[in-house]
């Protein structure tokens, strides 16, 4: 037992370092060659045929998820079984089903620090109730859908959308929300809207920050915290997920509804058809060197040692 | 050990030495393959960041569409044309990539 506990730490060690640095070179690598990205992205729109080979490691951005990314290195016919064998959902969801109660609720101390440990675990990052004692209402809640965001003046759906969203009826219908988000406009003009600013709206939540412990005390503390802050929101029932951003504040509490998701996080979630709307557990993401792309996510990490030897 | 996808770089370079290493790991397969398949994508990163750096705006566009078909000898003439000693460089690249990777399975036998 003790020999297979020093080869899991051989792995999840050296996972975490070369995950690590591929997301360092992964990102000055989108850095340094945006106008070569830019190409790909205008030359081959789909980007299932991105990930289907070399160029598709080229992209290498948050657009294709890394097991994806993976899955194109090996040869053909081995690649689904490889990926299958590390998206470790069904783990996930065994794992929080131990510990979430049977109807959604505020979660408790104990509960949440739980909830944090698995999902720091399973996303290969560090996943918090709060950051230096600030904190939402509550992190575990009925997600509810929003409308897309105005970017910048004069955005409109004409422009906002990329090709592929455009074929997607759950994303295009959504609609534009008449009003700005919580900061404002993303950029103050289109000459200036960049990636990072697509994908602040793209991967955008509204949270009850009026609803904050103290908020009123604290205005200027939670607002720094609040802005543009990356939380990992997770479908309880499914597993799936999203690390978002924080980008808008609501829903009103009267709705029954404790925060709300960009049309592309609903979509991402699982939770894009019927009512739109569904539990979700929603945590801070401790990103101090902002290595963590916004978007969807699997969980590749590892089960919970103690329990398997 | 499943066999890798064929790069356009794999004639010059590749993570041989790095798979060697984990083998002393004692890995399960399927933990092997992970981390063999995250060296390759630890060294394609590098070696195309690598080219990429060497060509002008629009020999870069050729050099993608050539990736995307992965049509590997004209890549290589493309870049044989246009950069000066490119595969010297390509190696010195993927050199340093490998250099580092088997540091850190160095650093984590050393620490267990």
């Amino acid at each position: 037992m003790a020999r297979k506990r020093q080869n899991k730490s051989h792995y999840h060690s050296l996972r975490q370092k070369w995950l690590r640095r591929h997301r360092i070179a992964r990102k000055r690598f989108h850095e340094k060659h945006k106008e070569a990205l830019d190409f790909l992205i205008e030359k081959f729109p789909a980007k299932e045929k991105l990930a289907s080979g070399a160029v598709g490691l080229m992209m290498m951005s948050s657009l294709i998820p890394t097991s994806t990314v993976l899955g194109a290195i090996s040869e053909k016919g081995q690649d689904a079984e490889a990926v299958a064998q590390v998206d470790r959902t069904s783990e996930l969801n065994a794992e929080l089903a131990a510990v979430l109660p049977g109807n959604v609720r505020p979660l408790n101390n104990d509960e949440e620090a739980k909830i944090s440990e698995v999902l720091s675990r399973y996303f290969n990052m560090d996943v918090k109730a709060d950051i230096d004692g600030l904190r939402l209402n509550r992190t575990y809640g009925v997600i509810g859908a929003e409308q897309h965001l105005i970017r910048f003046p004069g955005d409109n759906m004409n422009i906002h959308l990329d090709a592929d969203d455009k074929n997607n009826r759950m994303i295009y219908s959504s609609g534009m929300a008449p009003g700005r988000g919580a900061w404002g406009y993303f950029t103050n003009s289109r000459s200036e809207f960049d990636d990072l600013a697509r994908e602040r709206e793209k991967w955008y939540i509204a949270v009850q920050t009026f609803a904050a412990p103290n908020y009123n005390g604290r205005l200027a503390d939670y607002r720094d915290l609040f802005k543009f802050r990356k939380m990992i929101v997770v479908n309880t029932q499914t597993g799936q997920a999203v690390v978002t951003d924080i980008a808008d504040s609501g829903p009103a509490i009267f709705t029954g509804k404790h925060l709300g998701g960009s049309p592309e996080v609903m979509y991402e979630l699982g939770l894009a058809n019927g009512p739109r709307k569904g539990p979700v557990l929603y945590f801070f993401v401790d990103d101090v060197n902002n290595e963590i792309p916004l978007g969807p996510i699997k969980p590749m990490g590892l089960p919970n040692v103690n329990e398997k030897n | 050990m499943k066999k890798t996808k064929d790069h356009f770089y794999s004639r010059v370079i590749g993570v041989d030495e790095v798979i060697v290493d984990l083998d002393n790991l004692n890995l399960t397969s399927t933990e092997k393959k992970e981390l063999s398949d995250l060296a390759h994508l630890n060294l394609h990163t590098v070696i195309v960041d690598a080219v990429l750096s060497e060509l002008s705006s629009a020999d870069k566009k050729i050099f993608l569409e050539l990736l995307a078909r992965d049509e590997h000898e004209k890549i290589w003439q493309h870049l044989n044309e246009k950069v000066e000693n490119i595969e010297d460089k390509i190696t010195a690249a993927g050199e340093q990539v490998k250099k580092e990777l088997r540091q850190d399975i160095k650093k984590t036998q050393e620490l267990a």
